[in-house]
């Protein structure tokens, strides 16, 4: 019954917004599930490998161009275009990583950057795929009927759900990881590479394997992105700043965390959509402020601490219980 | 062939600017072992500074260097000790993190402040470019490279001439073996900074009558600053000046020659090729 609980809890407050059905509402918790996502796809690399990747935004334009791409050009439906997108970004980050991970530390952060910034150019200027600047729009989707029931693509509620299965997917995969003897792996590589590699651990291929996982699920955002918003270009899905939110996000939640990225990603994404709507620019400066606060203040993330907090208070209780009984 | 020397004269007058830059991120990379993030958004204060200066006082952008120029010091020295020193113990990726976070809140702060439109700055003297040997050099380019050269070469002789620049690069050298000999590392970290900060805030100064002035501009500058920087060899100064002549140039000729489309990605195309062959650097005197 207790363990049943937060699961409880869980599905009641995910079918809470539906319930209500305010659109703004709904289109922040879609804002919140689509970077809980995002932030996972970080977290993977980021949080459990301790490779701090600037470069996710390349990761998560090639899911979001790759959708549209097969969507516009050749029909493939997007809902399996989002997967492919998920598949492609997964192979172009094979060469990324074969490329950035003979380096290290803030070296590898650099270079990640730099990969980043080349993937912007390319989309910018391979007009013929990619339509330069101009970017690409959906004017409008497909009818289906799974289960005999139409899909309504002008209601907030369906993209809703999409971004609530995805989330739910990438959380999945995460605790998957946490408990996997990949896993452990990607902590040794964390805590010291070089005694990681000591103890036998391929340490090039842990880090790829996991790169790629974690591009797979930047590149179900980009999909995700292209398919609710309908329009991409350059600057919309390849720019610098969405990489450094990805990792925001998963540093205020608690890297190397299961939870983190949902708690980051709903304290985020809340005050930032908030201050979007006061006012018209600077709603980022939320993000930078809190950054620096969890940084110095709780270095292991708002679902660290208060994981560490809960765990404290268990322990204490179960010490009342020893004693008392 | 006069292409080819207008071309590389601008790109040389550009990569100064590039340099100034680059040798600010490479000293307090030396000194702390931070690659400051944040840095790009100093020259875009150092820009804005400028802009504000001529708008509200008729300031000339150039003259104002005197103002800002000690004025960035002193914020660089307070966010030093206010901000970046606390966290230092954290690890290079802690800090790293932590100056995007700061570079975040500086650049949507003064997005709140000034909105995010393109603003330009006009000079009465601007409008006629310079034309020495028949070639055509814009005048506040000109004039910009002249006094980064000038504050290059004071920083130049500051460093290998007095106490105070001795003991930052010993301390950038070697900080453990710096302590050892009696150097006052936290003052030198303190002041190293400081300086850092001042010539991006300078470098901005004397750019901003040559580019478009938007408080995100920092994003752009930064990630070229590290081009400049890793070219050269992180911690380097000479490497930075190097670095930042060649990223000039090369962006220049490959403008010319390649694509202007293109430009900005030769840079990064060399900048990965240096990172996995010379991480040290091309000169091979950075770590």
């Amino acid at each position: 019954m207790r363990r049943a609980l937060p699961w409880v809890v869980g599905v009641a407050a995910a079918l809470a917004p539906l319930a209500l059905g305010d659109p703004f509402l709904l289109h922040v918790c879609i804002l919140v599930l689509m970077w809980t996502l995002l932030g996972a796809a970080w977290n993977v690399l980021g949080g459990f490998a301790g490779q701090v990747s600037f470069g996710h935004a390349a990761l998560f334009g090639v899911g979001a161009y790759a959708t549209m791409i097969l969507y516009l050009k050749l029909g493939v439906a997007p809902w399996w275009g989002i997967l492919l997108g998920g598949a492609l970004a997964a192979a172009a980050s094979l060469p990324v990583g074969l490329v950035c991970f003979r380096l290290r530390g803030p070296y590898f952060s650099l270079a990640t950057l730099a990969v980043a910034e080349l993937f912007r150019l390319l989309a910018l200027n391979w007009e013929s795929l990619t339509n330069g600047p101009v970017g690409f729009l959906i004017t409008a989707l497909p009818q289906i009927a799974p289960f005999g029931h139409p899909v309504d693509w002008e209601s907030k509620a369906t993209f809703y759900v999409m971004a609530a299965l995805l989330a739910a997917g990438a959380l999945a995969a995460t605790a998957w990881l946490k408990r996997s003897r990949l896993g452990a792996y990607l902590v040794a590589v964390r805590e010291d590479e070089d005694a990681a590699e000591a103890v036998g651990i391929d340490t090039v291929r842990a880090k790829s394997v996991t790169l790629a996982l974690s591009a797979f699920l930047a590149g179900l955002g980009g999909g995700f992105y292209a398919l609710y918003f309908r329009y991409i270009d350059p600057d919309a899905v390849l720019q610098i700043g969405l990489s450094i939110e990805m990792v925001f996000i998963a540093v205020v939640g608690g890297l190397g965390t299961v939870g983190g990225p949902l708690v980051g990603a709903l304290f985020l994404t809340v005050l930032g959509e908030t201050m979007r709507h006061r006012l018209q620019v600077g709603h980022l400066v939320v993000y930078g402020a809190f950054m620096m606060l969890v940084i110095r203040f709780m270095p292991e993330g708002l679902w660290g601490r208060a994981h560490r907090l809960f765990v404290a208070v268990q322990a204490r209780r179960s010490k009342h219980a020893a004693l008392g009984g | 062939m006069e292409t080819f020397a207008q071309a590389v004269v601008s790109g040389v007058l550009t990569g100064t600017l590039y340099a100034m830059i680059g040798i600010g991120l490479t000293i307090v990379f030396g000194v702390m072992r931070i690659i400051n993030i944040a840095h790009g958004e100093m020259v875009m204060l150092g820009m804005f500074g400028a802009y504000w200066g001529q708008t509200l006082w008729k300031l000339d952008p150039f003259l104002s260097l005197l103002l800002w120029t000690p004025l960035m010091f002193l914020a660089g020295v307070l966010v030093y000790r206010l901000l970046v020193r606390p966290i230092l113990g954290g690890g290079e990726l802690n800090t790293l993190l932590y100056t995007a976070g700061l570079s975040l809140l500086v650049a949507n702060v003064a997005l709140l402040l000034w909105s995010g439109d393109y603003r330009t700055i006009s000079l009465s003297y601007g409008a006629t470019p310079l034309r020495p040997l028949g070639l055509s050099v814009a005048a506040p380019l000109a004039i910009a490279f002249a006094v980064a050269l000038g504050l290059t070469g004071a920083l130049w002789a500051f460093l290998a001439r007095t106490n105070l620049g001795r003991a930052i690069r010993a301390t950038s050298q070697n900080a453990e073996a710096a302590v050892l000999m009696g150097v006052d590392v936290e003052r030198v970290a303190l002041v190293t900074f400081g300086l850092g900060t001042a010539l991006a805030g300078a470098a901005g100064v004397l750019l901003a009558p040559s580019l478009y002035l938007y408080p995100t501009v920092g994003e752009l500058l930064i990630v070229k600053c590290f081009v400049v920087v890793v070219l050269g060899g992180l911690g380097s100064v000479p490497g930075a000046i190097a670095g930042g002549l060649l990223l000039g140039v090369v962006e220049s000729l490959g403008a010319v020659y390649v694509s202007a489309a293109y430009k900005d990605g030769i840079g990064f195309a060399l900048f990965l090729a240096v990172l996995l062959y010379r991480p040290s650097g091309l000169f091979g005197v950075g770590r």
